[in-house]
């Protein structure tokens, strides 16, 4: 029977030290079947540099702060990682988290350099190397690794997603579209506006009051090709300036980092030839 | 009278759109509600003046609360 003490040893946050939770007794408890408990593996300790700053010291500038976990007791992504940052070292570590299983979109943050769903990018398990977590590049920052999106949403409600026809609504009948016009739409419709494309691409970063970014464009084409909605004549002309759409240089890097594995640039590129060659 | 910096006009025209929205209030209340914008600004004083980041991020919030408080529907202000 393991006493509390060799637990507390085997405990592996190596910050000040907090009482273990009942989490890691009731781990133990069921190892205690298996021939190897996970106290018999070697702790692989991996370094976290998270970025940090608190809004209510504002003269206090950002830096980045340094964790460390074993990985043998940690859940295999960037998201079990931060939990246990917060759980067990550092409760005033923020950041945005909601399904654990990347179709939210609220986990959005730069790991290793790259925008994605921490929830989906997996711990690189090279112990050598420190893991590095910053928030969305180029976005303003409310508390650690939560970004300001409003402006993203107020680009994404200016395009105005939703259905619009000019027929008045037929009763007991639903608009009708045929299966090769609903395959237009895959590909577009699964995103769930995480922001890591938009936030990505450079050309947003300095113009992001004016250009839309390709999230939002990407959404618009979503409306622009869908059969059933009859204002695709006025959601063209409203692309149809210097700015909202022809920022794009294809620069790409928005369908490089998408987590979803969408393609943004070819999104705003079909946007492109409807406007130049659209009936 | 020493040349105001962009930055300090910034702060000012901040301050003189509290004050104008504070007028706006009903009668009762205004007097919560400078009480208020003078402890905001109060609060920051200490700020250095060459310390862009932290200014402009105040200028930010202080925006933004201008933007919630100066609706019609907020009536009055309780510490």
């Amino acid at each position: 029977m393991l006493s509390r003490s060799a637990l507390r040893a085997a405990s592996s946050a190596s910050r000040t030290a907090i009482p273990i939770s009942a989490r890691t007794l009731a781990s133990v408890a069921t190892s205690q079947v298996a021939p190897s408990t996970p106290e018999s593996k070697k702790p692989r300790i991996k370094k976290f540099q998270v970025y940090r700053w608190n809004p209510d010291q504002p003269e206090k500038k950002p830096y980045m702060q340094e964790y460390e976990l074993d990985l043998n007791q940690t859940g295999p992504m960037v998201l079990d990682a931060l939990i246990r940052m917060k759980n067990e070292i550092d409760p005033t570590l923020t950041f945005r988290r909601s399904c654990r299983e990347g179709i939210c979109g609220s986990c959005a943050m730069n790991i290793e350099g790259t925008n994605t769903l921490a929830c989906l990018c997996r711990i690189d398990v090279d112990t050598s190397k420190p893991s590095k977590i910053y928030p969305l590049p180029h976005t303003y920052v409310v508390k650690d690794l939560v970004p300001d999106l409003t402006q993203f949403y107020k680009q994404y409600k200016s395009i105005k997603p939703y259905l619009q026809r000019k027929d008045p609504p037929t009763p007991m009948k639903e608009n009708l579209q045929s299966v090769a016009d609903r395959k237009k739409l895959d590909g577009l419709y699964e995103c769930i506006l995480c922001a890591c494309c938009s936030t990505s691409c450079p050309s947003y970063w300095w113009n992001s009051s004016e250009y839309l970014g390709p999230a939002v464009l990407m959404q618009s084409y979503r409306w622009i090709a869908d059969s059933r909605d009859q204002f695709k004549e006025e959601r063209k002309a409203a692309l149809d300036n210097e700015m909202s759409l022809y920022r794009c240089h294809t620069i790409m890097n928005c369908s490089r980092t998408c987590p979803k594995g969408l393609n943004p640039g070819l999104a705003i590129a079909k946007i492109k030839k409807e406007l130049a060659f659209g009936s | 009278m020493v040349r105001l910096t962009g930055i300090q006009r910034d702060v000012l025209s901040l301050y003189r759109s509290c004050l104008r929205m504070v007028r706006e209030k009903p009668m009762e209340s205004q007097a919560n509600f400078r009480e208020y914008v003078r402890d905001e600004f109060r609060e920051h004083l200490s700020v250095s003046k060459k310390d862009f980041a932290t200014i402009e991020h105040l200028l930010r919030l202080g925006r933004r609360k201008l933007d919630t408080y100066s609706q019609p529907g907020v009536k009055n202000i309780y510490r």
